[in-house]
């Protein structure tokens, strides 16, 4: 009796400024509301977050598009000429779009065939490690919320930290070659060999992300009434049976939001890898936001111009697939609706 | 056949007994209702039988095999559960069709029995839609049906109408009691209203906390009910129990004081009463009268429920609660006073440990 009036004291005393600051602004918003309305109440109340994302977000997708008509190594919009369309042909001159080399820029068309091949490669696979992973956090394991911090902690890192511990791992001086070493095998130069670093990209965005994704699966899988599992079972349906015509499909817009979001994000690909293997070695991990960052501010030759135009030529791929969500997003709701 | 024998069933989840040395028989074709109120282990039952749930001791035998290591599959239950567990995802038709699939049934077969299962529930015009197009009733049928199709031994069914409103639930409670007349199935049927296990059952079976408190017929346990649990939980509303004392003891007869001075005299001379013993006196509301008689019991009227066909009231003697329900419209209000009748009433007398008190 005595803990609920103490806590009720408690909370009245920490609730008493929210109280006076409430009674403070009340006097000028009901004023505010008498003058505009309740619409006008909306808008004022919309409007610092509008404020935010017209400064942060729209305005630069403004710039940047004003940037990709321009050309000149200037920083300065004012100090930069007009050249229309013309860094959009530069990406697009190709003797074969099948050949990079063939390409004015080839190294954005090397970016874009890396980045396409990551894409795919880490997608397929993110999508099935995400669901194997959900479905054995969604069994009743010994030290179940253990098992599911470990495995969403890594989403949790900072890119730049993923990168740093994978590069202390995986160098020639590495705990890896160190581990290895231990069973007599020879020290192996992991990031400076083509084909490896590139499976060191798709792994390490895999440990990095899998997490969240695997969280947005075990959601879904846990929002499966457990009574259409007993039912199946009190049919005879084999486990295998029960997976593909019952989970999967109850699954599918879970299933579907992660597949979108793992295919922008791969798309996006930079920070872990840049810190990783900074593209290389060659170009064997050179994806299309880093040959916009290096072409845009980090190369001797900047040409601020071109990076927007590719950056322009990115958003729109992201946008069709941001789109292709919504759409299916839309659909799935119509159909839970009927 | 679907008869089914439970022995010394003992279920616990860690530390908690869920259920204790429950012994039942099941005959094959009977109408079984396991009622008791929430938690009192009937789904548990229920499911332990189904084989969802496996047994922490005792026997299962389904038609004198023993089933305790058979999978629910192969135990040739059917069940329904009380969230109806339809696919969402696929239509009525390939939700009846699923688990005669896993047999791999001939496809003309599965259709047949779908058709006639269909016929029989009238839910042949939905066949192509999907569950959420459909209303709860059409839902529940389709549960129903999605047994049926199997054809099983026996059916479970996990308090199948409590996602329905009223009104639904009393029409397809005629429904399944005729359903079980055509099928002539084992049912066992799970619920914690005691109408519906009084107008489907054959026998009912009520639990509490885990263990059995009687088995009979609904009139038996109405009328004999065989400790006073059984007594206010079968019968609606709820029977009355006052306080009672043995003040004489003749042969044959035995005088009770009730209400602080009322004398009641009851045809019992049950061998172990004495003068002095404390007893429970259960009288059901319906049989108490309002009589103008000063030596019945005289009640102070608290609240009065007028219901038209029949009056409710509520009321206090000498500090205890008394229920009477009254044929007909009555002028009487709170505040007043009233007397009620016993005499003639079915009396049923409990012992200090709540158990029937038999007559020798």
């Amino acid at each position: 009796m005595s803990t609920t009036t103490n806590t009720s004291r408690l909370g009245s005393l920490l609730m008493a400024p929210v109280h006076l600051l409430m009674r403070i602004i009340d006097v000028p918003l009901r004023s505010l509301q008498k003058a505009t309305g309740i619409s006008g109440m909306a808008a004022f109340f919309l409007a610092p977050n509008m404020l935010i994302f017209g400064i942060f977000v729209l305005l630069p997708l403004v710039i940047n598009f004003v940037y990709s008509m321009t050309g000149g190594t200037a920083f300065f919009l004012a100090e930069r000429n007009f050249v229309g369309a013309e860094q959009y042909s530069r990406l697009f001159t190709c003797g074969s779009y099948l050949d990079p080399m063939s390409c004015q820029e080839d190294a954005f068309w090397t970016a874009v065939g890396n980045t396409f091949w990551f894409v795919i490669l880490q997608v397929t696979l993110m999508i099935l490690v995400a669901l194997v992973t959900a479905l054995i956090l969604n069994r009743d394991l010994a030290a179940r919320s253990f098992w599911r911090a470990v495995f969403f902690f890594p989403v949790l890192l900072s890119p730049v930290v993923v990168g740093l511990i994978w590069k202390w791992i995986l160098q020639r001086q590495g705990l890896l070659n160190f581990g290895l070493y231990q069973f007599g095998v020879e020290p192996y130069t992991w990031l400076t060999d083509r084909n490896w670093t590139f499976v060191a990209t798709i792994g390490v965005s895999l440990w990095a992300h899998m997490g969240f994704y695997a969280l947005i699966l075990l959601a879904g899988l846990q929002a499966i009434p457990k009574d259409l599992y007993e039912a199946a079972e009190m049919d005879g349906t084999k486990p295998a049976r029960v997976f593909w015509r019952i989970t999967l499909p109850l699954l599918m817009p879970n299933l579907l939001v992660v597949v979108v979001l793992a295919l922008i994000r791969a798309v996006q690909i930079f920070d872990e890898v840049y810190v990783l293997t900074g593209g290389g070695p060659g170009t064997s991990t050179f994806y299309l936001t880093q040959y916009i960052y290096e072409t845009g501010f980090a190369s001797a030759l900047r040409n601020p111009g071109l990076a927007a135009a590719a950056s322009i030529l990115m958003g729109l791929v992201l946008v069709v697939l941001t789109l292709i969500q919504l759409g299916i997003g839309q659909r799935g709701e119509k159909k839970g609706k009927r | 056949m679907g008869e089914i024998k439970l022995t010394d069933i003992k279920k616990s989840f860690g530390s908690v007994h869920v259920l204790k040395d429950i012994d039942l028989h099941i005959k094959d074709g009977e109408f079984i209702v396991f009622v008791g109120p929430s938690g009192c282990g009937k789904s548990t039952l229920l499911r332990t039988i189904a084989g969802l749930e496996k047994v922490t001791g005792g026997e299962i035998e389904i038609d004198g095999k023993r089933v305790n290591e058979v999978t629910a599959a192969d135990r040739g239950l059917a069940m329904v559960f009380q969230s109806y567990a339809l696919y969402p995802h696929m239509s009525v038709r390939q939700n009846l069709a699923f688990g005669l699939e896993n047999s791999n049934m001939p496809k003309a077969e599965v259709a047949e029995r779908i058709t006639e299962a269909a016929r029989m529930l009238e839910i042949e015009p939905y066949l192509e839609r999907r569950p959420g197009q459909l209303s709860g009733g059409q839902r529940q049928r389709v549960a129903i049906g999605r047994a049926i199709v199997r054809r099983p031994t026996a059916f479970l069914l996990d308090e199948p109408l409590s996602n329905l409103d009223a009104e639904l639930r009393v029409s397809t409670r005629a429904e399944l009691a005729a359903l079980h007349a055509r099928i002539g199935s084992t049912m066992i049927y799970v619920t914690h209203d005691q109408v519906e296990a009084m107008t489907l059952a054959h026998r009912i079976v009520v639990m509490r906390a885990g263990k059995i408190e009687q088995v009979g017929t609904p009139l038996e346990l109405y009328n004999t009910p065989a400790n006073r649990f059984v007594a206010g939980f079968i019968g609606a509303p709820h029977m009355n129990f006052l306080s009672a004392e043995v003040v004489e003891q003749e042969a044959g007869k035995t005088t009770l004081l009730i209400g602080g001075s009322h004398r009641l005299l009851v045809p019992i001379s049950g061998q172990k009463l004495s003068v002095g013993d404390k007893l429970t006196v259960g009288i059901r509301p319906q049989h108490i009268t309002l009589a103008n008689d000063p030596g019945s019991l005289t009640v102070k009227v608290r609240l009065v429920e007028a219901l038209g066909s029949e009056t409710v009231i509520h009321a206090d003697l000498n500090g205890e609660k008394l229920l009477a329900v009254v044929p007909g419209q009555r002028q009487i209000s709170p505040g007043d006073e009233a007397h009620f009748s016993v005499a003639g009433a079915p009396l049923h007398l409990f012992d200090g440990n709540g158990l029937r008190v038999k007559d020798k």
